[in-house]
């Protein structure tokens, strides 16, 4: 039963992110993990498209811990939001840590500047693909209004699509169910996944 | 409003977007900020990027050693080690020229505040620079002894910029948390332009910002932005996300 929860997750995921260009995915804490496993697995079978994953909920260290895969992935960037702010000092190529989780402005500078390196690179590369797709994850919105006002979050998430759909990035946001309200902002996407315990409307 | 066609790039992408191209050529850019707020990066960032472009310029310094000036710059990577020993970028200690003129580096009087200016101009025009930076006028300022010395100098400093085919920043140093443009209050009057740094407070931490008050015959926007300052890509700008927590600080000020 859980394998097959696991599975439907991952499929309807993954078609929702390549064919819409943002995506909403609202998520009970008991799922969240198995959310992240599909939407890694996404991120890991898709090695020519470029990803940014904006952790506010669980710091890299243990994101890589529990997934371990995912820090061999050379198209996948990270930003911790919370580890400089918990007074962690970790350090990692593959992850930028935001000095706060206050400084949202950074963080969208972050992202686009992200993609812009790793688009420059990927274009230098051999076997260059044509269209290389660009992705946000921003796990999750109700996290960052630990931090936030709510009014701060929806404007820097209504600059995060704009600028996402300017420039032809995908955005996946995941609102965890039972943190602070900010199920009003899962509005705001194309496609709008809600995650059950058992089934997925 | 007259949109000035020449422009110099101000180092900065979307600073540049936000005028129109860049400075007006040829104008006085007042660059006004708190300490740290980015100024002197800002200034590098323009010389830096014009020397790229072969054009020359040159630093006047009179709040740093050279030494540590440069060992700041080495981290970004806008600076070019090679653009100053091939003098594209002059980095020059005020202190150290007004020593040679048997100046008293810590107090001014008109005449040797006078001697400064006109060797400042020399040099410009010997080095044939169009891009020029006095970090800070305040600084210089500090070191005449009178309100009336000052607003003298400030006038006449004004007046040979003018003549200069260069453009200029000034750089000015303000108290934190507080929107005025200089410390004598005159600086401004002198300069075709004004870029504030400051910084906002949310939940405790400091964001930088950046305003460009005035930019005379140009287009330009009047909004405030958010200012990062990193080692790759020096200082980068976004729209800063405003909320009424700022309006009500500024309010109380």
């Amino acid at each position: 039963m859980q394998d097959t929860v696991i599975e439907s997750i991952r499929e309807r995921v993954s078609v929702a992110i390549e064919v819409n260009q943002s995506v909403g995915i609202q998520v009970p804490e008991n799922r969240h993990k198995d959310l992240l496993e599909a939407i890694f697995h996404s991120m890991c079978r898709n090695t020519y498209d470029i990803w940014t994953f904006i952790t506010v909920n669980q710091t890299f260290d243990y994101l890589t811990k529990t997934f371990k895969e995912i820090t061999k992935q050379p198209n996948i960037k990270f930003i911790d939001c919370i580890s400089r702010a918990a007074g962690i000092s970790d350090n990692s190529n593959n992850c930028f840590f935001l000095e706060s989780p206050v400084m949202l402005e950074n963080l969208i500078l972050e992202v686009m500047n992200n993609f812009k390196n790793k688009k420059e690179a990927m274009s230098n590369a051999k076997n260059k693909k044509s269209d290389i797709d660009k992705y946000i994850v921003i796990d999750s919105l109700g996290a960052l209004l630990i931090y936030n006002d709510s009014e701060i979050i929806r404007k820097f998430y209504s600059l995060v699509m704009n600028r996402s759909r300017a420039e032809n990035i995908h955005v996946v946001s995941i609102f965890v169910e039972e943190e602070l309200n900010s199920n009003q902002l899962i509005q705001f996407n194309d496609k709008i996944i809600v995650v059950r315990d058992s089934f997925i409307d | 409003m007259p949109i000035i066609k020449e422009v110099c790039s101000t180092g900065i992408e979307e600073l540049d977007m936000k005028m129109s191209g860049g400075y007006p050529l040829g104008s006085t850019v007042l660059v006004t900020g708190c300490s740290g707020s980015g100024k002197t990066t800002m200034c590098m960032q323009f010389l830096f990027n014009g020397a790229r472009k072969g054009e020359r310029g040159v630093f006047f310094t009179i709040t740093e050693p050279l030494f540590k000036l440069t060992k700041n710059l080495e981290g970004f990577a806008f600076y070019d080690k090679k653009l100053i020993e091939s003098g594209m970028v002059n980095i020059i200690d005020l202190r150290i020229i007004s020593e040679r003129l048997g100046l008293d580096t810590e107090k001014y009087t008109v005449e040797d505040a006078g001697a400064l200016l006109d060797i400042l101009k020399d040099i410009a025009d010997e080095l044939d620079v169009k891009r020029l930076v006095i970090d800070s006028i305040t600084a210089l300022c500090y070191r005449l002894q009178s309100p009336q010395m000052i607003r003298d100098f400030i006038f006449k400093l004004g007046t040979s910029l003018a003549v200069m085919k260069c453009t200029t920043l000034l750089t000015s140093e303000v108290p934190p948390q507080t929107f005025k443009f200089s410390q004598y209050e005159i600086e401004e009057f002198i300069s075709d332009g004004i870029l504030f740094l400051g910084d906002v407070k949310r939940k405790g931490d400091l964001i930088r910002t950046l305003q460009i008050i005035k930019m005379r015959g140009t287009a330009h926007s009047r909004t405030k932005f958010a200012l990062n300052i990193s080692t790759q890509r020096g200082i980068e700008l976004i729209p800063l996300l405003k909320s009424s927590e700022f309006e009500f600080e500024t309010l109380l000020k």
